[in-house]
């Protein structure tokens, strides 16, 4: 009895530096002892922590497009960048950060340009069963997490870049970690003249010019404390960000150039407040945030002939409150309940929006996830889901998944996950005006996934494979599109199956003083219409990245490639010339030398110039250098 | 081991290239005789810049698509609104990209990109080596001179959509008054075309987005009565002599949205396209009725017709149906109605224009 309780024990603490943010010493030696329950982690990827330490200085979306087998469709340095999980659109990708969804209430999607690695401490990727708790994520979700460690005393980190285009970056964590307190503040802020130089392919000369407003300054700032006392810990963070991005003109637009002034000035506060506390076979969390944020557009244009043309300029503001409480209780032997009880309220003042609407939205959701072994290389995990829309039901979403870790070959794992979920229409879907439909039906997806996982360590190489593949179908896609009254509506416009199979290979070999490391990833990706079985537009078929790292002593040598596959930009059988987007290769190196607390970078971004769109006649920048100056204690 | 491990990158990198090499361009090959055929202008999707030209050769039955594409290595553009000839060129208006190309009409060859709009629409020769070119931000026309290609501009307060010319005097609609502070959408404005300036308003309905001459010389209007309530649908024909409404047709407001309209060679017959949501239909109307008809010379049955011409001899109706995410169509029909075939062109296929 007393040794089942202190194994329990170490799962229970196992499960806290898993997931929580604490990091009990004694525990962490014992740690990878208890093997958490595969069916959790079947359908999840986590991101290298320490990749994510190196590349903190890019953004999100240049993460995920280099690293991840998410897509990320971009507008360029500065421009919109948003993702495309497993064929499907960025509204379908959720992105929780710390649990709470960061997807504007307004558009539904996240903008992973403004979203700086620096900002988070772990990123992880769930899929299929594993978006079970939330509703929304019917392509995947993207987790960011913040975590800090306690005990450690002094925390400083300098850095500052300088690259092409008169690109500044500057970034700073202070702070200080007691025993049982911690106070850090993170601060940042990113500018650049972002006047590349390309080829107009519009112009009848072909003629190389420089983008035009394109500037765009970021800036961010984050503070967060946390308090860890008997049992419990109180964690608050308030993440707080501005952008201010000018908009450039497609290349086949700038005969008025000149005369336009375009410009995007958006900004956020979201701050949470976390209680957590712990006992011997549980815990329980409850959790409470506040999230505002502000999106400006503005567009003033002047005529040939001097007069002013009416402004556009459009405000939404939108606020969103959260309220979570999280139970985690070991039951009998391996089984476990995760239990979670959420409300959220989202409203938003619009200049967009009929005002007449009441532009907001109460969701209630109760959830709850059964995980536990059936003989030993089976794990189990059931989940069921109840989520209530503005007090009405919106159905029940149960998702289940089956692990074998097989006994014959150490290491290897098959997984298999079956899951139902939905998402609801954006705010503006419903009230954007003109052309929002209040009666608009939420999307519903059933998802299959099936992987395979080979992870293991010979003596100085390790390899970790997965191979996965997925069907999916979505009812009553939403999808905005022209009507006969001159603008565009939303409509629950068809069915969408998407299947594909993705590929992640990772091997790491050390010797002596060196270190090779390479990883890739290869995504093949099929959205098709089921009512005429065409390729949805911008979602490329196939699409990989690659990455190899080699280190001596304290020195750093990396290489990235990204592939992107032909993408059609109209749905069409017949690709006509405008109708698709040729494929492209980009090459990127890096070299980087550690002497004592400094660490100095040298980077070379698309070292071949190619030439290329991400979207069509969108100006990409070619060949760029950028320097990295790191102080670190 | 070092080794193996590259060469298994390297493997699975040249897996993931060998992808399909782009098709080659199909160069374009002008038809032996350009006279019977017709343009269309696609005018693609708003910020997306794939407007696009076709020619529909009707002797041959064929259709050319991407043609300037083709001729010229440059994308025409993003919404091309419309096509006016003059003389042997081909002039191009192309909206959201603010510019007019100028164009050889046989070869489709590069000539000219005209610039100092702000949101062009359409382009009328008035005579004396000029043009007029009405714009959808700015209060009034451009005067484009065709030999400096030049511009100057006459103020008129509104922002200005389709043009007719009778004698001397060209009428323009005041289509939107969106972009424009104080401007009206529901005027026809008259302009002398000799001493380039404005002579007369004229009121209609809200929205006047198509006009044509008919055989007594009287121009019709039609006007979509606006987008938002209240609305006030309408086809009007005016007297250009006594600049006044002489008839006046109401459709259904809130239900009817009528948009796009042409007129027989003999300027008897007007076809003007109606409906409701997503659904418009061509309607048939004599110029001498008394009443607007109650039933669809061609139902739409689900298919979203975007713009209709007549062949000024044969009487043949063309229609392009477009299509929300893909390649529109041009239907065509004879004088009574019969269909004759459908050919796919572009996203959005707008303006039809004969050779």
């Amino acid at each position: 009895m007393k040794k089942l309780c202190v194994l329990l024990f170490l799962l229970v603490s196992y499960a806290v530096v898993a997931q929580d943010t604490i990091v009990l010493q004694s525990v962490e030696v014992n740690a990878t002892a208890i093997r958490k329950n595969q069916a959790e982690v079947a359908m999840e990827r986590k991101m290298d922590t320490a990749l994510l330490k190196r590349l903190n200085t890019i953004t999100m979306s240049q993460l995920l497009i280099q690293h991840s087998p998410v897509f990320i469709k971009t507008y360029g340095p500065g421009g919109v960048a948003t993702a495309s999980f497993r064929g499907t659109t960025a509204s379908h990708t959720l992105v929780l950060w710390n649990g709470f969804q960061l997807n504007a209430p307004t558009l539904g999607q996240v903008d992973f340009s403004t979203i700086p690695v620096f900002m988070t401490e772990q990123i992880a990727l769930k899929w299929g069963s594993g978006t079970s708790a939330n509703s929304g994520g019917l392509g995947g979700t993207v987790n960011i997490e913040n975590n800090q460690h306690f005990g450690e005393g002094v925390i400083l980190d300098l850095k500052q870049t300088y690259g092409s285009f008169n690109s500044f970056g500057s970034y700073i964590t202070a702070g200080y970690s007691w025993a049982s307190h911690l106070v850090r503040v993170k601060a940042y802020r990113t500018s650049s003249d972002n006047d590349f130089e390309y080829i107009n392919h519009a112009d009848i000369s072909h003629q190389v010019m420089k983008q035009k407003n394109g500037e765009f300054v970021d800036y961010g700032v984050m503070p967060e404390y946390q308090w860890r006392f008997r049992n419990s810990l109180l964690t608050i963070v308030s993440w707080n960000q501005w952008s201010d991005r000018n908009c450039p003109q497609i290349m086949t637009n700038l005969s008025n150039a000149d005369r336009t002034k375009e410009y995007t000035e958006n900004g956020y506060s979201r701050n949470f407040i976390s209680y957590k506390t712990y006992w011997e076979s549980g815990k329980i969390e409850v959790k409470s945030a506040y999230f505002y944020e502000k999106q400006h557009y503005y567009l003033k244009t002047y005529t040939n002939i001097g007069t002013p043309v009416n402004d556009v300029n459009s405000i939404n503001d939108a606020n969103v409150f959260h309220q979570i409480i999280d139970l985690n209780q070991n039951l009998y032997k391996s089984w476990k309940l995760n239990a979670k009880v959420q409300y959220d309220y989202e409203k938003v003042m619009s200049s967009n929006y009929d005002e007449s609407e009441d532009a907001d939205r109460h969701n209630m959701s109760f959830y709850a996830a059964l995980t536990g072994k059936l003989l030993k290389p089976i794990d189990l995990r059931f989940t069921l889901r109840n989520d209530l829309v503005n007090w009405v039901s919106a159905g029940f979403f149960p998702t289940a998944t089956v692990s074998y870790s097989c006994i014959y070959l150490k290491g290897l794992k098959i997984n298999l996950g079956y899951s139902h979920n939905y998402r609801n229409p954006s705010l503006n879907d419903l009230y954007w005006y003109p052309g929002g439909k209040p009666d608009l039906r939420p999307e519903k997806g059933r998802t299959l996934d099936g992987n395979i996982i080979y992870s293991r360590k010979f003596g100085r190489f390790s390899i970790d494979g997965q191979i996965g593949s997925y069907y999916s179908q979505v009812q009553d896609w939403i999808q905005w599109v022209p009507s006969t009254w001159r603008y565009w509506v939303p409509e629950n416009v068809a069915t969408v199956t998407a299947y594909g199979a993705e590929l992640h290979l990772k091997l790491n070999y050390f010797i002596n003083d060196w270190n090779f490391s390479a990883s890739g990833n290869y995504v093949y990706s099929r959205t098709t219409d089921n009512d005429d079985g065409l390729q949805l537009i911008y979602i490329p078929v196939h699409h990989a990245n690659s990455y190899i790292e080699v280190r001596w002593k304290t020195w750093n040598l990396n290489y990235t490639m990204e592939f992107t596959g032909r993408r059609k930009t109209q749905m069409d059988n017949n690709e006509t010339l405008a109708g698709r987007l040729n494929p492209y290769t980009l090459h990127h190196v890096a070299l980087s030398k550690q002497i004592r607390k400094f660490n100095i970078e040298f980077k070379v971004n698309n070292i071949t110039n190619v030439d290329y769109q991400a979207v069509l006649w969108r100006p990409m920048p070619g060949r760029s250098y950028e320097i990295c100056l790191n102080f670190k204690i | 081991m070092k080794k193996k491990l590259f060469l298994l990158l390297f493997t699975f990198a040249i897996v993931v290239f060998s992808c399909k090499k782009d098709e080659e361009v199909k160069p374009y090959v002008p038809p032996i005789n350009p006279v019977k055929g017709m343009f269309v202008l696609n005018e693609g999707t708003f910020m997306y810049a794939n407007s696009s030209l076709s020619y529909y050769d009707m002797e041959a039955g064929t259709m050319e698509n991407n043609v300037f594409y083709r001729v010229n290595e440059i994308p025409l553009g993003d919404v091309a609104q419309s096509l006016t000839k003059i003389d042997n060129d081909l002039y191009i208006v192309v909206n959201n990209s603010n510019y007019i190309y100028k164009v050889d009409a046989k070869s489709i060859e590069y000539k000219a990109k005209i610039e100092g709009f702000s949101s062009p629409r359409y382009m009328l020769p008035v005579g004396n080596g000029k043009a007029y070119v009405s714009d959808l931000e700015s209060p009034g026309v451009y005067v484009l001179n065709l030999n400096t290609m030049e511009n100057s501009f006459i103020e008129t307060g509104s922002a200005t959509e389709v043009m007719v010319k009778i004698g001397n005097e060209v009428f323009v609609s005041n289509w939107s008054n969106y972009y424009v502070a104080g401007a009206s959408n529901k005027t026809v404005q008259v302009i002398d075309c000799v001493n380039d300036t404005l002579v007369a308003d004229i009121e209609v309905a809200q929205e006047p987005n198509a006009m044509v001459v008919d055989k007594n010389n009287h121009i019709w209007v039609l006007c979509s009565g606006g987008y938002m309530p209240p609305q006030d649908p309408a086809l009007l024909c005016i007297d250009p002599v006594s600049r006044t409404v002489i008839n006046r047709f109401d459709f259904e407001a809130g239900a009817d949205s009528p948009d796009g309209m042409a007129i027989d060679g003999k300027g008897e017959n007007i076809y003007y396209l109606n409906g409701g949501y997503n659904s418009l239909s061509v309607y048939k109307m004599n110029v001498d009725n008394t009443q607007l008809p109650d039933t669809a010379f061609i139902a739409s049955e689900g298919r979203w017709f975007y713009n209709l011409t007549i062949h000024p001899e044969n009487g043949d109706i063309y229609i392009t149906e477009a299509k929300p995410t893909s390649n529109g169509n041009l239907l065509r029909y004879t004088s009574d109605g019969t269909f004759v075939g459908t050919y796919e062109v572009g996203m959005f296929p707008s303006y039809m224009l004969f050779n």
